[in-house]
């Protein structure tokens, strides 16, 4: 059956499991960079944030931590959060309870850690982990799938498909979230064009694959 | 000053020696998680902060509950008859037990309004009343009515779950009477005046005080939560806008906004938070309002003076609980009482509420006091004055201590096709000794109240 929620829900549970989804790949990514950088390649860090826009500096890899985690660019982790935060509170009616306050309990972390003096360290990554995990898991329990359920899915799926586009990962398991994809926003949507699942997408290039999925989401949510 | 220790309190305490004080810390760390909060502005800010809580419950028999019960149901089912006659024959006005020049100049009366009735005759759907229990008579008075859109009914709800959890010897071994009822009594209510549609919760939005409760509400009440411009009127009709465009017809609405701000084609053009054309749409019976528009006049603090001659007047009854002894400057002989006595009363703005426009007699200088008259003089309609009421304290657990602490009961009445009080209430307490304002927009905490019997 048809549930109903305002374009403002749906959109915060969409960005919700974007950010959520954003903040987990970086963690694996820093985590992998983070190995790297002690005695492998020095400049991986350097390398993994301009992937992502960002210039960033650091004088090793207890730094690199600190300064991807909570430096001051677009990729900061605790603003990311932050945004999160606001999505979970905006939507949180259609939030499991305990997924909800694992969320603000994943923001405080990031909030306590970017106020103390204390170094990021591995301790701090595996405790964020394992609270997006538990978020994850939480999210996964309803047997039932409802509308906003789908929605917090689209928002994690399109970032998994962006992050494998964007480090150029498997192109096979891309595509297979990209149908993902459709398959939702034929669920959501009314729209004949929407619920076709335009496998000739395979044969294009993927900034035209995620451009035709941002603009089919945008259609799908009337602001 | 304490109430007298009863069997139930002795209960309460033998049950709470041989508790884990330590755990107490895990009613704050439930309010951070789950963003059990009660915001604030202060200087231009918003800060974001749960309700102080207070592990110390208010204990009521059920037998004087049971009083209280009757006398909530008895006050807001006149009330409600009032505020139907007050905006259609008005046969108290013209029977001259309220004056209608009294009536007219209430910031609340919408003199739009007269001659609309709203669904099924209700007005007065969700209350909240506002007693402190009385030392010097021992019983029970009514401060104050609030039948626009009181808040706070979500915290109680909310720390009673938890404490279940952190505590549950104490819901094992007393007889203490459950309130997870009370959205139902919302939802029903909401449902009998339904003009044909969902319901709705509008709040303000984010970033006002109660958003947590909105939240909290619409959700147990199982009604979509909306900002304004979620909705939109067509035709005279409400609709909800779905994310897809699709549009859904809207039966009733539980606003958390005040009059002013609920439309702005109808009330203030400024405000971005209300639904253009909402009023006209009430006003055409295709959609019920909780609370009613124009219920203000009720909450004016000099209307509350005739309360008690509203029941006799609409029931035929003696009230069963009282008021507060009050005065209206607006009488002459009134007038000459306070100005005598000024020093020992309280002063009310009418129009204020939470805490804001009292002024205590006692704590004023001679000049304050001066002063005070003369602009009560220039102005007797804004003012009450009403005798110093010695409310008992509750023990309250500060720091790890026991303090004694002034508390008012907030008693939620819902009124729907019966009037259904709930067995629970939002009981305040001041921060600080001796202050007598316990209001949480004063900063003051919450504690759960249990309904108890032996």
């Amino acid at each position: 059956m048809e549930q109903l929620l305002t374009a403002n829900v749906a959109t915060n549970l969409y960005w919700l499991g974007r950010y959520l989804e954003r903040i987990e790949a970086t963690l694996l990514q820093i985590i992998s960079a983070y190995d790297c950088i002690i005695d492998v390649d020095k400049e991986a860090g350097v390398k993994l944030y301009k992937t992502l826009g960002v210039d960033l500096e650091y004088n090793n890899a207890q730094e690199f931590l600190c300064n991807s985690i909570l430096g001051d660019h677009s990729a900061n982790l605790n603003v990311l959060m932050g945004y999160a935060r606001e999505n979970t509170i905006i939507s949180r009616n259609y939030i499991n309870m305990e997924a909800f306050g694992e969320i603000i309990a994943l923001h405080a972390l990031f909030g306590n850690m970017s106020k103390s003096h204390m170094m990021i360290d591995y301790k701090f990554i595996d405790h964020a982990q394992s609270l997006i995990s538990e978020i994850w898991g939480q999210f996964s329990k309803r047997e039932l799938r409802k509308y906003s359920d789908y929605f917090l899915r689209l928002g994690k799926l399109v970032e998994e498909a962006d992050y494998h586009f964007r480090f150029d990962k498997d192109k096979e398991v891309a595509m297979v979230i990209v149908d993902e994809i459709h398959t939702i926003l034929g669920i959501l949507s009314t729209d004949k064009d929407m619920q076709s699942k335009q496998t000739q997408e395979q044969s294009i290039n993927h900034e035209d694959i995620m451009d035709t999925i941002h603009k089919k989401i945008e259609s799908l949510i009337v602001n | 000053m304490l109430e007298k220790e009863t069997e139930l309190h002795k209960k309460f305490w033998e049950i709470f020696s041989k508790q884990d004080r330590q755990k107490i810390d895990e009613f704050q760390t439930y309010m951070d998680k789950f963003a059990v909060n009660f915001n604030l502005y202060k200087d231009g800010n918003f800060i974001e902060r749960s309700l102080p809580f207070d592990v110390i419950p208010r204990i009521i028999s059920k037998t004087e509950f049971n009083k209280i019960e009757k006398g909530l149901q008895q006050r807001v089912t006149a009330l409600n008859l009032f505020l139907e006659d007050l905006y259609t024959d008005a046969k108290i006005v013209k029977a001259g037990i309220v004056p209608q020049e009294f009536v007219h100049q209430a910031k609340g009366y919408l003199k739009e309004f007269v001659g609309f009735s709203p669904s099924q005759k209700i007005r007065t759907h969700i209350n909240g009343i506002d007693l402190v229990k009385d030392t010097v008579n021992d019983e029970w008075v009514i401060l104050e009515d609030n039948l626009r859109v009181p808040s706070g009914s979500s915290y109680p709800l909310s720390i009673r779950d938890t404490y279940r959890k952190i505590y549950p010897d104490f819901f094992e071994s007393l007889k203490i009477a459950p309130i997870k009822e009370y959205p139902s009594y919302i939802e029903e209510a909401m449902n009998y005046v339904n003009c044909g549609g969902i319901n709705v919760v509008l709040t303000p939005g984010r970033f006002n005080a109660a958003y947590y409760e909105h939240s909290y509400l619409a959700e147990k009440v199982g009604a979509q939560l909306v900002r304004s411009h979620e909705l939109v009127v067509v035709d005279k009709k409400l609709y909800f806008k779905n994310y897809n465009g699709k549009l859904v017809r809207v039966g009733a609405v539980y606003r958390r906004l005040d009059d002013e701000f609920i439309d702005p084609t109808f009330f203030n053009p400024e405000s971005l938070i209300g639904v253009p054309g909402l009023v006209e749409a009430y006003l055409a019976g295709n959609v019920a309002l909780m609370n009613a528009i124009g219920n203000g006049v009720a909450d004016d603090k000099g209307i509350y003076y005739f309360v008690p001659k509203m029941i006799q007047y609409y029931l035929g009854e003696e009230p069963i609980l009282k008021n507060a002894p009050t005065y209206l400057p607006y009488f002459e002989e009134d007038m000459k009482y306070i100005f005598d006595n000024i020093e020992k009363l309280v002063i009310k703005d009418v129009a204020e509420a939470g805490g804001y426009g009292v002024l205590f007699g006692h704590t004023m200088t001679t000049l304050q006091l001066e002063d005070l008259k003369a602009i009560i003089k220039a102005n007797p309609r804004r003012f009450i004055a009403q005798e110093l009421i010695e409310f008992y304290d509750e023990q309250c657990y500060l720091n790890k201590e026991l303090h004694n602490r002034k508390a008012d009961f907030r008693a939620y009445v819902v009124m729907g096709k019966d009037v259904k009080v709930w067995q629970c209430g939002l009981t305040r307490y001041a921060l600080e000794a001796g202050n007598y304002l316990v209001n949480s927009s004063q900063g003051g905490g919450f504690k759960d109240t249990w309904v108890m019997e032996l």
